[in-house]
């Protein structure tokens, strides 16, 4: 809308400040009476490299949130940055660019390209962005390695396990090497050993200064972040420090599994 | 460069994975455009080959035909001969009206037809030199039979002929510009009468004279070279101004005039090939469409999913359409390709001219590539648009769409025995589904009515005092056109009725499912699926009787034979319970998926 486009890509420089910020932020959904107040006047800051934990009820408002920061959804008022730029107010085809050098994002239901092979899927991002197809296939094999799915990287998703599924996603979230990931529910569909390895890739990002944000109802996962934020009819109502909680964490679930 | 391999990755991926989408799409895009290539070049093929023949023969710009004779007759002819726009000339020669009779062999039996001799010089001259395409030129004793009527009789050089009680060697076949096609080849009839079918035979002059001898009707003609030959007509107009004498007619044909003639075999051809083209067109936009909107959901997703990783509406419509238009066009050049090759075939249902039939013009190229691209934009116009606007949230957890609810038509099926019940309720779902398949079978009952016309008509053959034993070209390749052109439309409408049944099945599984936990059993459920398609067929069925006749209306000349009513009728039904019984598999396959599946499935 105000042909931003042509602003230069976030990624491309240091930028100083959160990676993401959100100002006022409200999100309505439905009219009338059906009226829904999803999100309700929010405000937060995400530093670089920070690992944080959304935690609530269910229907408080979280996946909304995650949306909203990630461009997938407009707010009713407020105000969203990414890497120093403000996003609420660019136009459909700027936000889709947005996103696929300065967003990554991971769903519950893993959502890959089911007619693509795991490495078509992580191309995919790194195609899109006009990047050679020399250089996304050298990407993907790289981050397949990374999640440990180098040997599947020609298997179509139908014929991967959910975890590994979901590790396929977290490589493609990754591809463009992104500002910030965003991942809702990552684990909702996967049983303990695969949460365990989408846990320890999630560490290996956070240890690498990765930004980013994980929308959860497993208190394991956000035992593993450095912050935890509490939502409640669509509101923030507990905004904890988790120091060192990391290595106790995760370390702590490994031995009790073993 | 990224992006198109993106969009090249996506388009492959996506005709792999619904390869029975993708064959039925090219199918139904190349059943269309060959059809409609075909029909549209057969447009100025008859003028075509004429002309071929005309340049290779040195056939004549005006032929003289007289049935009177008399000394007013030759001067008439001499005059003309003298006539300054005149600058060569053949004849005056001898036309006799006989009966010709071949011998049978094994493989073709003896017939009878009428003939004209033409009495030719043994050395042609420079006016109207017959091709000989097998064989050699006349000779005392030896005739010559034109190529077409030798192709009806079934004889070759060698084999012997009886006209009018001698018989003949044949020693050659040839072909001529200077009359019409067989069995046209009797330009006018006896003593200047109304001409009937015959084929042409040549024979030395002093073999014709000797045959005419014998009290036979005699014609005298003369062909001529004109200065300007694309002033043939206006020459034509000149002479009979000055020459109106009553005991010399003299019949003047232009070569524009027998170049029109040969027009008339193919004169209901190309109305079959254009009309069923029209059909098949539509019947294939239904099919793809209906295939398209059972894919919605699922394009819709896919669409969600590719903007969330950053994929702009511009780029999810050009993965689109891309597909279809790929394919389509693909289909296209299969079309025209398959076109080009039968053009030969059908263009020139006579022996009598030789030449090649052009395959398909600019214009029909880009006609029928039209075609092609209609199909595919408006087959894929609402799923892409739908996919482009969905808010990519809405789009990631699509799900099919809510039917509205129709309480009077919920109440009034309550009262219905359970597979009609569950029938109309699915019709109500989808509306458009229905009209679709309505729209399918009304195009097959138009297409068997229209066959039935044809074949209804008393098709006369050729032959001696009625007799009907040598074919009649043109009943037989219109016959031929409208079996295939019905066949092709009846094929993509079992396809379009196979695909509508599944699509409503697949979309409606975990209704049904619900249904069956309700209590319903799979042949309920299965025998409601069919009821879903087979209501609206009979709407279709019943529409397309009235359809039908209106469409051979329009095309048809006036004494027109229509088939029975009651024929009619036994058409639409057959129609009808053929596709009940297409619905009936996937109809069964659908109702004995296991109920708890379609139920997770629909949940994740
Ligand atoms: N498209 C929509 N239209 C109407 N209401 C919506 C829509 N999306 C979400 N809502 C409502 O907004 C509120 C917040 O939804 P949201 O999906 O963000 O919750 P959530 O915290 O992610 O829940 P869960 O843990 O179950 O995923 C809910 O009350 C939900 O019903
Ligand atoms: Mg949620």
């Amino acid at each position: 809308m105000n042909g931003s486009d042509a602003v230069p890509n976030p990624v491309a420089g240091p930028v100083a400040g959160p990676v993401a910020e959100i100002r006022g932020l409200v999100k309505e959904h439905g009219q009338g009476q059906g009226r829904v107040r999803a999100v309700d006047d929010v405000d937060l800051e995400v530093p670089r490299g920070q690992t944080l934990a959304v935690m609530g009820p269910s229907g408080c408002g979280k996946s909304t949130l995650l949306h909203l920061l990630g461009g997938l959804e407009r707010p009713t008022r407020g105000e969203v940055w990414l890497a120093g730029r403000r996003v609420d107010t660019l136009s459909e085809r700027a936000l889709a660019r947005l996103r696929r050098r300065s967003v990554g994002f991971v769903f519950q239901a893993f959502h890959l390209m089911e007619e693509l092979t795991a490495a078509e899927n992580v191309e995919l991002p790194v195609l899109l962005a006009g990047r050679s197809p020399r250089e996304a296939r050298r990407r993907a094999s790289l981050l397949l390695e990374r999640v440990g799915l180098a040997a599947r990287a020609r298997h179509l998703p139908s014929r991967l396990s959910g975890g590994q599924r979901q590790r396929v996603a977290i490589a493609r979230a990754l591809a463009n090497e992104p500002p910030i990931v965003l991942a809702d529910e990552p684990t909702g569909n996967l049983d303990t050993a695969a949460t365990l390895d989408v846990l320890r890739i999630f560490e290996d990002l956070r240890t690498a200064g990765q930004t980013l944000v994980i929308v959860t109802h497993d208190e394991r996962v956000a035992a593993t972040a450095d912050r935890l934020v509490s939502m409640r009819d669509g509101m923030f109502v507990d905004d904890t420090r988790l120091t060192g909680s990391s290595s106790r964490g995760l370390g702590g679930l490994i031995e009790w599994e073993s | 460069m990224g992006s198109f391999v993106l969009v090249v990755r996506l388009v492959l991926a996506d005709v792999r994975r619904h390869r029975a989408q993708a064959a039925m799409l090219l199918l139904a895009v190349t059943v269309a455009t060959a059809t409609m290539a075909l029909g549209l070049s057969l447009r100025g093929v008859s003028e075509a080959l004429y002309e071929q023949t005309r340049a290779a023969t040195a056939g004549p710009d005006v032929v003289a035909l007289s049935g009177d004779t008399g000394p007013a007759v030759t001067s008439a002819l001499a005059s003309l001969a003298d006539d300054p726009e005149v600058i060569a000339h053949h004849g005056p020669y001898r036309i006799v009206y006989a009966d010709l009779t071949t011998h049978g062999s094994g493989r073709s039996p003896a017939v009878a037809s009428g003939v004209v001799v033409h009495g030719f010089a043994e050395t042609p001259g420079t006016v109207n030199r017959p091709l000989v395409t097998s064989g050699g030129w006349v000779r005392p004793g030896g005739a010559v039979v034109e190529r077409g009527f030798a192709e009806a009789l079934g004889i070759g050089v060698g084999d012997r002929v009886t006209i009018a009680g001698r018989s003949y060697l044949v020693v050659g076949i040839a072909v001529t510009a200077a009359t019409s096609i067989y069995p046209w080849a009797a330009q006018i009839g006896p003593y200047g009468g109304p001409s009937d079918s015959s084929g042409l035979v040549w024979l030395t002059r002093s073999d014709a004279r000797t045959l005419a001898g014998r009290d036979l009707p005699v014609t005298t003609a003369m062909d001529l070279k004109l200065r300007d030959p694309a002033a043939a007509e206006a020459f034509v107009e000149a002479f009979s101004d000055a020459h109106r004498d009553p005991a010399a007619r003299v019949n003047l044909h232009t070569w524009q005039f027998m170049a029109t003639q040969d027009t008339v075999i193919l004169r209901n051809s190309q109305p079959i090939l254009v009309v069923g083209s029209w059909l098949l067109g539509f019947l294939a936009v239904t099919g793809v469409a209906a295939l398209a909107a059972g894919r919605a959901v699922e394009q819709t997703r896919r669409a969600g999913l590719l903007k969330a990783v950053g994929a702009t509406p511009g780029l999810i419509a050009t993965v689109l359409v891309t597909e279809y238009l790929a394919l389509a066009l693909v289909g296209d050049a299969v079309g025209l390709a398959i076109a080009r090759l039968t053009v030969p075939g059908i263009a020139s249902p006579t022996a009598s001219r030789i030449g090649d039939a052009a395959g398909p013009g600019g214009a029909t190229v880009a006609a029928a590539t039209v075609l092609a691209v209609t199909v595919a934009v408006l087959s894929t116009l609402r799923p892409a648009l739908r996919a482009m606007r969905t808010a990519t949230v809405t789009a990631l957890a699509a799900a099919a769409h809510q039917p509205r609810h129709r309480p009077l038509l919920t109440a009034l099926s309550a009262l219905l025995p359970t597979p009609l019940l569950l029938g109309l309720r699915l019709t109500a779902r989808r509306p458009g589904r229905a009209v679709l398949q309505a729209c399918s079978t009304a195009t097959t009952v138009i297409a068997t009515v229209a066959l039935l016309t044809v074949y209804s008509q008393k098709e006369r053959g050729y032959g001696l005092n009625g007799s009907s034993v040598l074919p009649n070209l043109r009943g037989e390749l219109d016959r031929r056109l409208m079996l295939a052109v019905t066949i092709l439309l009846i094929a993509l409408a079992v396809v379009n009725t196979v695909t509508l049944t599944w699509t409503t099945a697949m979309e409606a599984r975990a209704n049904m499912a619900v249904a069956r936990t309700l209590g319903a059993t799979p042949g309920q459920i299965a025998a409601g699926l069919s009821a879903a398609q087979v209501l609206p067929a009979l709407l279709g069925a019943m529409a397309g009787v009235p359809l039908g006749i209106g469409v051979c209306g329009l095309f048809s000349a006036r004494n027109t034979i229509m088939p029975p009513v009651s024929w009619m009728l036994a058409a639409a039904l057959v129609t009808l319970l053929v596709t009940a019984a297409f619905t009936a598999l996937p109809a069964r396959l659908a109702a004995r998926r296991p109920v708890a599946r379609a139920l997770s499935a629909e949940a994740a």
